[in-house]
């Protein structure tokens, strides 16, 4: 970073840091300098020539676009000449030369820099009477983004985004000269995970999301500052609603997470909060078998007698609660404390058998974050396809690799969206990461460079599951390596929005508030709010299936828990639900899951309550409340908090607002972080100084997981996509015909062999599983491995078993 | 279609040529012109795969170029300087006698004849001047472009000889050509190795060879 | 024959039929200065260069030594020459590719060293299929020859040359757009800064771009030294260099001449005067780039850097374009404001809009439906993508192509504003669209 050095802008001496170009130094200074092009978080490329200024020269007085000037001690730049507007509004005479006049139907108009620019400084009738250029006006270049040609300015901004951001070139300049169009490819759609970003950047008209268009004006919106919660790297966001409907989401620029970009998961996946079966009322399952919708204190009232009957019969530990990722720190703590204290059961999971160890991740709280990756050397990246999973995250470590110069080793059995930046790609055949791991740590053969390079830090490791067939033991193994290099920052990754909220929250059969072992419980304050927790280790995700299934668990609490779809078994999921004698669901639908529930609470939904959530470094960022929530929903908080009520054991909570009081209270931790952290100006958020228990990060024996050799066997790799059968994209419009489907993706080898190609059919078998999927050919899994992408529409769950067989049919 | 063993170890040879694969897009691409006539989406999306490009990149990088034509020209395109010089010298009369004898309006093709106008090809000195498959013919007139255009129909020759044109239809030139070569173009791309040149018979190019009528 | 001494075009003139063959080209000495060069140092050569004042005959007149003393210190460096050739009125690097490319050569190899350069490119302009074919040849037989590849005319030093064909697109002719389309992009201008190459180039690393005519200078300057090529001429600008005269003289050419004489020695001397004995009306002196010149004004005014300077043109790339008085002004303005028009990159807003814009006004007055207005609309529509419309401009542009069409505009306003006047006077439907559909033509 260079030093400050002195620039005079219009009269005004200035400090301003001497890496920046002149804009972005005028602008720190509230000097506003119009632009289209530029844009902070892209190599300027000074197309549009709005922001020319005046600088003095040895010669004179130069215009110059001040989004390409670099700034040099001394400098003296005039903004506000005659030489300055004439060149300026000549410009925008230029740009509006082509430019339809349709603003009144245009969906930019009311936030448009080009009308703002045009109502301020522009002619005021046009002195172009020539024909204007032509073109078919919008085409749909994807499934969500429309392009209305004539609208563009070309300023490049969707074209240097996919390329120099989110690496899908598929949108760029087609033609030369006066004839410049953005287009795609024919029949090559601008099929782009960031597709929506181009929509937000664009400063005209040209680029709109089809979700949105004709959808509200922008003087009729209603906005608030919140936090994504669909994964888990905190992405700031501006809610925007009118009439009581979410209309559509922006990205924030903030510095420590997303830079200001959102995947079009994201950026879309509000739909389902309007969707049509959202549970507007509770329902409690009648003598028929079927659910019937209720007020809310008869259910309740059901709910708390069927669970009191329960605890007196076979105490506490008969009753097991699943969930608490999917709403806030509040929410959750609620949760917590509901489990612990009014049902007296430490059986609790937030992760659904998907995640990793919570004293791990624990462990590990404060061992890294996001911004790490700006001054990163080297990056080792071992677990999920980021592309998939972390989109925001994955456009960071992209930066850290193409603009920043880190060089990044991704390890996973098959192609990621990372490889292509990657310096090292090292694929490995699941089962046999332990090897990979013990190699890779010994720099043996082709790993001495990589192994040389992780000793120059600074470097950060990006740790998680790459599969659900994966044990999670090996991500903890890769972890406990990379804490022990000489300069490392670790970010382990678990799924789901709010899982590192809920663990901190106490939502793990291990922890309590504040990541403290439920062994030990340590804070004098927890102990006078809660008064004792119950004794021992809870069961996680997977024990308490199987405890349903074979009755050592009675009950069961889902509070935003869908473990039919979730975790890797799904039939058995299903199975154990089935087999419980009585669950209570606290849900937005009735999912897979939440319909084999005796009761269920309908729950508010995102941008319909407040509260704190927290990300995968530990940020706590607000979630904040535009629309009202759907019929008679409720906070989980407050359905918990008079449950617990009804059952006379009370949780005395009152507000979310109280709750996080609380929350610092008895979770030292939490201590400095206040309710109104998140404001417009300050979308950062609070990283939780959570310092690490005392005890370090235990090394964990790798385990052999190489599954037994059996005649055609093949070892099975099931993974996440973006899109899937979940409810964020089955129940958004926009979204629902996205996921890429079930399929069988084999080696072009292994696929010869069993004698199909590509689009022909496999049967894979899994256990007591089989399903029969469409084959896709793909050269980057090793042979022998069979990749399953999970939760697909339609799709099967085969389970976490490695080794599976695969016939042709 | 894809290219024949022979072409992609051709489009290899010219990517070994440089320091970064990237940079053979633009003889990659005229290799995919030579073998469909002009750049098709499929020619594209070859040279995007020996690059390491995606085929928008590609496209965006062809249609920067006018000389990549993505559609096609029939055997013969002609493509008349209408610049400033040549313009001085009455272009515009001789792009007219052009479209006039081969009923080709410019910018189109019949299949057989295309015609474009064309801005500065480096001819000045023999103004006003003319590209047939880019060869050039320097000093036309109105008549002998016309002449070009009847003898391109009747004769229909495969390969097209700068040297032969020139001697046929051509008149004053930029400066001394000197000698005659043989290298023909065999299409409308640049006739450069390896992008297609044939070699015509020299005897063909004995100026006092009668003229086709 | 010429009254200079002829230089770069000595051989072609001598050996008409086989000049641009090897054998030939050492039969006349040819690849003795690369060996003379080889046994110098960088800094030996580049001081050479420098003293010689060879300027750059690619358009910008930078001295060619004191460019290549820029050269930035990482390594690989490149050496690219500039035979894009594609400035309306230019075609003398066609001749120097097509007549003698080993001097071409030999100057690359001199060019190389000096730079310490390992790979070397000649971009071609897409064009020019003959004299791409000729300097194939040449590079192939230079190979075989033992004068490019390994170890070069043994003296331990490798350097390999990539010819290279443009696919139309006049833009790539500036240097840093023509380092974009040798990396297989858009040929569009890069930003500056950087100011030149030789910081940042090719591939991001240090790169000289030098135009064919000044690479083929550099054998005859090793040869006969820095003096000798000074005293070629008798003014400040040194040595021979190439005009290429067109349009209504009876003997357009290119034309080996040194600087100093005169517009008139030119324009009626060398190139035989004017057709049918029809008056001098005006003449682009360097390149469609370059404000007109006017006979009352002009006419005896020395060809030098400086004097085209003075008088706000320039000498650029040596292209004379000369229209006697038949010539409509309006018709020759719109024909060089289109091909700026047809050849802008279109990246930058004023150049992309303005050059257009610009075509549709006059191309409007031509086809009878001016207005009053146009004129003002014409003067303001250039003033925005070159304030004060000077040369060289004070451009809102990324580069000088859109300043570059508004030269003719300019011109056509200070020198013929009546002929302007006229067609509008003539107007037939004034104040409406034009009968003709204005559209921009582009290739395919
Ligand atoms: C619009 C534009 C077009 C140009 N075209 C050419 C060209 O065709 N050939 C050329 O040698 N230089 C051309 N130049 C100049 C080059 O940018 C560059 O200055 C030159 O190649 C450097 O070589 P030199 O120093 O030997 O002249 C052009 C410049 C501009 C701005
Ligand atoms: S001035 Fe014209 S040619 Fe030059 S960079 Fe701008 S748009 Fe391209
Ligand atoms: S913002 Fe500087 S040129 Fe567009």
């Amino acid at each position: 970073m260079s030093a400050e050095i002195r620039i005079t802008i219009d009269g005004q001496d200035l400090h301003v840091p001497g890496h920046q170009v002149l804009i972005h130094a005028a602008q720190d200074n509230g000097v506003y300098i119009p632009r289209f092009c530029w844009h902070p978080r892209m190599k300027p490329v000074g197309m549009c020539r709005m922001c020319l200024v005046e600088i003095e020269g040895p010669r004179g007085r130069m215009l110059v676009p001040s989004c390409t000037q670099p700034i040099h001690q001394g400098m003296v730049v005039h903004t506000q000449s005659e030489t300055v507007k004439k060149a300026q509004e000549g410009v925008l005479e230029f740009l509006l030369a082509n430019h339809p006049l349709d603003c009144p139907v245009c969906d930019k108009g009311g936030e448009c820099p080009l009308q703002d620019q045009t109502m301020a400084h522009g002619p005021g009738e046009s002195r172009f009477v020539e024909e204007k250029r032509h073109y078919e006006k919008p085409i749909p270049i994807s499934d969500l983004v429309m392009l209305d040609r004539e609208r563009c300015i070309l300023c490049a901004r969707c074209t240097r985004f996919s390329d120099e951001i989110s690496g899908d070139p598929l949108i760029e300049f087609q033609d030369r000269g006066n004839a410049t169009q953005v287009n795609t490819f024919p029949d090559e759609p601008f099929a782009s995970y960031f597709s929506g970003n181009t929509v937000q950047l664009c400063p005209v008209g040209a680029l709109t999301a089809t979700p949105y268009r004709f959808r509200a004006r922008p003087w009729d919106l209603r906005a608030i500052a919140s936090t994504c919660s669909i994964c888990t790297a905190g992405d700031s966001i501006t809610v925007q609603s009118s009439q009581n409907q979410v209309l559509r989401y922006l990205g924030v620029d903030n510095d420590a997470t997303n830079h200001g970009w959102l995947s079009d998961k994201c950026r879309f996946g509000f739909e389902y909060l309007h969707a049509e079966d959202r549970l507007t009322a509770p329902l409690v399952r009648g003598p028929d078998g079927e659910l019937h919708e209720t007020d809310w204190a008869t259910a309740l009232s059901y709910a708390a007698a069927k669970l009191t009957e329960i605890i007196s019969k076979r105490g506490g530990g008969a009753v097991g609660g699943l969930g608490g990722a999917r709403g806030t720190n509040e929410d959750a703590y609620a949760f917590a404390k509901f489990m612990r204290v009014a049902v007296g059961s430490n059986h609790l999971d937030a992760q659904m058998d998907d995640g990793l160890d919570p004293q791990f991740l624990a462990a590990l709280a404060g061992k890294g974050t996001i911004g790490d990756l700006e001054s990163a050397k080297t990056i080792l990246l071992w677990a999920a396809d980021l592309k998939e999973e972390y989109p925001t995250l994955y456009l960071r470590v992209r930066r850290a690799a193409q603009e920043l110069g880190a060089r990044l080793i991704v390890v996973h059995p098959r192609a990621t969206g990372l490889d292509d930046r990657g310096t090292d790609v090292i694929r490995y055949r699941p089962g046999q990461g332990a090897e990979t791991l013990r190699e890779l740590a010994a720099g043996e053969g082709e790993f001495a460079a990589v192994r040389a390079a992780l000793d120059h830090g600074p470097v950060v490791a990006i740790v998680g599951r790459t599969g659900l067939t994966e044990s999670p033991k090996l991500a903890e193994a890769v972890a406990a390596f990379a804490r022990d290099l000489p300069d490392a920052s670790v970010l382990p990754l678990a799924r789901r929005a709010n899982t590192y909220g809920a663990l901190d929250m106490g939502v793990a059969p291990t922890l309590l508030p504040g990541r403290a072992p439920v062994s030990g419980i340590g804070c004098a304050n927890l102990v006078e709010s809660w008064g004792g927790v119950p004794e021992g280790s809870g069961r996680d995700c997977r024990r308490m299936l199987e405890g349903l299934q074979d009755g050592s668990l009675a009950a069961l609490v889902m509070v935003g828990a869908d473990p039919v779809s979730d975790v890797p078994d799904g039939a058995m999921a299903a199975s154990a639900l089935e087999a419980a004698e009585f669950i209570v669901a606290v849900d937005l639908f009735l999912t897979e899951s939440s319909r084999h529930a005796d009761v269920v609470f309908p729950a508010l939904g995102f941008a319909e309550k407040e509260g704190t959530v927290t990300n995968l470094e530990g940020r706590v960022q607000k979630v904040n409340r535009v629309v009202p929530g759907a019929g008679q929903s409720r906070e989980d908080w407050s359905i918990l908090d008079d449950l617990a009520m009804r059952m006379d054991r009370p949780i005395h909570l009152a507000s979310a607002e109280q709750i996080s009081k609380e929350i610092a209270h008895v979770a030292p931790a939490y201590e400095g972080v206040s309710w109104d952290l998140v404001t417009w100006d300050h979308p950062d958020g609070a990283v939780v100084p959570l310092e690490a228990p005392r005890a370090p990060l235990e090394y964990v024996p790798v385990m052999a997981d190489a599954p037994k050799p059996r005649a055609s066997a093949f070892v099975l790799h099931v993974a996440r996509t973006l899109y899937d059968a979940g409810v964020v994209c089955s129940r958004g419009m926009a979204l629902k015909d996205l996921a890429p489907g079930a399929a069988a993706h084999l080696t072009p080898g292994d696929a010869q062999s069993l004698g199909v190609g590509a689009g022909g059919v496999v049967r894979v078998v899994s256990g007591d599983v089989e399903a029969d999927l469409p084959v896709v050919i793909d050269d980057s899994l090793t042979p022998g491995v069979v990749y399953v992408p999970f939760n697909q529409p339609g799709g099967p769950h085969l389970g976490h078993e490695l080794a599976v067989t695969v016939e042709a049919v | 279609m894809s290219w024949s063993a022979d072409t992609l170890t051709r489009a290899r040879d010219i990517i070994a040529r440089y320091p970064e694969p990237r940079s053979a897009v633009m003889p990659l691409l005229y290799i995919a012109m030579r073998e469909e006539g002009h750049l098709t989406d499929d020619g594209m999306r070859q040279v995007g795969e020996l690059v390491g490009l995606t085929p928008a990149q590609v496209r965006s990088v062809a249609t920067f170029y006018v000389m990549y034509k993505t559609e096609p020209k029939g055997k013969y395109l002609i493509s008349m300087c209408t610049s400033i010089s040549c313009f001085l010298m009455g272009a515009d009369d001789v792009l007219h006698a052009l479209e006039e004898a081969s009923g080709v309006p410019a910018g189109e093709s019949d299949g057989v004849i295309a015609v474009e106008h064309a801005e500065c090809i480096g001819a000045c000195g023999g103004a006003p001047a003319c590209l047939v498959n880019y060869e050039l013919v320097e000093g036309l007139s109105v008549s002998k472009a016309a002449e070009l255009v009847e003898w391109l129909r009747n004769a229909q020759p495969d390969a097209i000889n700068t040297d032969e044109l020139q001697t046929l239809f051509g008149g004053d030139t930029s400066f001394d050509w000197a000698i005659k070569e043989n290298n023909s173009a065999i299409g409308p791309y640049p006739a450069f190795p390896p992008f297609g040149t044939a070699e015509r018979n020299t005897d063909a190019l004995e100026p006092n060879r009668s003229r086709p009528l | 024959m010429s009254r200079f001494p002829l230089v770069i075009t000595k051989r072609m003139t001598e050996y008409p039929s086989d000049s641009h063959t090897l054998d030939r080209y050492l039969a006349t000495g040819g690849y003795e200065a690369a060996r003379t060069a080889l046994g110098r140092t960088r800094e030996e050569l580049v001081e050479l260069v420098k003293e010689s004042g060879l300027l750059g005959r690619g358009g910008a007149a930078f001295s060619a030594g004191l460019k290549w003393s820029f050269l930035a210190d990482p390594r690989p460096a490149y050496l690219v020459v500039n035979g894009d050739e594609s400035e309306p009125g230019t075609f003398k690097d066609r001749q120097l590719l097509e007549r003698d490319p080993h001097q071409m050569i030999e100057g690359i190899i001199i060019g190389s060293w000096a730079n310490q350069v390992h790979h070397a490119f000649v971009y071609i302009r897409g064009e020019y299929p003959k004299p791409a074919r000729r300097v194939q040849q040449a590079v192939a037989d230079a190979y075989a020859a033992g004068y490019l590849g390994k170890n070069i005319l043994d003296s331990g030093y490798d350097l390999d040359v990539t010819v290279h064909l443009g696919a139309g697109a006049y833009i790539c002719g500036e240097e840093t757009a023509l380092l974009n389309s040798l990396e297989g992009r858009r040929g569009e201008p890069r930003l500056k800064p950087p100011y030149f190459p030789a910081a940042k180039g090719l591939y991001m690393m240090p790169t000289i771009v030098n135009n064919v005519e000044t690479i083929a200078n550099l054998p005859h300057i090793i040869e006969h030294g820095a003096e000798w090529y000074q005293s070629l001429s008798d003014c400040e600008d040194t040595g021979t260099f190439m005009m290429s005269v067109s349009g209504h003289v009876k003997k357009p050419g290119n034309y080996e001449v040194v600087h100093g004489i005169t517009w008139r020695e030119l324009i009626y001397d060398i190139a035989g005067g004017m057709r049918d004995d029809n008056d001098l009306k005006a003449w682009v002196p360097g390149g469609a780039s370059a404000p007109w010149f006017v006979p009352d004004l002009h006419l005896d005014k020395p060809i030098t850097k400086a004097a085209c300077a003075d008088d706000g043109s320039m000498l650029g790339s040596g292209a004379v374009i000369v229209m006697d008085h038949t010539t409509d002004m309006v018709a020759a303005a719109e024909r060089l404001v289109r091909f700026f028009a047809e050849e802008s990159c279109g990246q930058c807003t004023p150049c992309r809009e303005g050059t257009t814009w610009l075509d549709m006004i006059l191309q409007r007055m031509l086809h009878g439906a001016g207005r009053e207005a146009d004129l003002g609309l014409l003067y303001d529509v250039s003033d925005n993508i070159s304030v004060g419309m000077g040369w060289p401009p004070k451009q809102t542009t990324i580069c000088p192509l859109g300043p570059s069409a508004v030269s003719a505009v300019k011109s056509l306003l200070e020198h013929f504003r009546h002929e302007a006047e006229a067609h509008i006077a003539r107007a037939t439907h004034p104040e409406t669209r034009p009968a003709v559909p204005v559209t921009i033509r582009r290739g395919a």
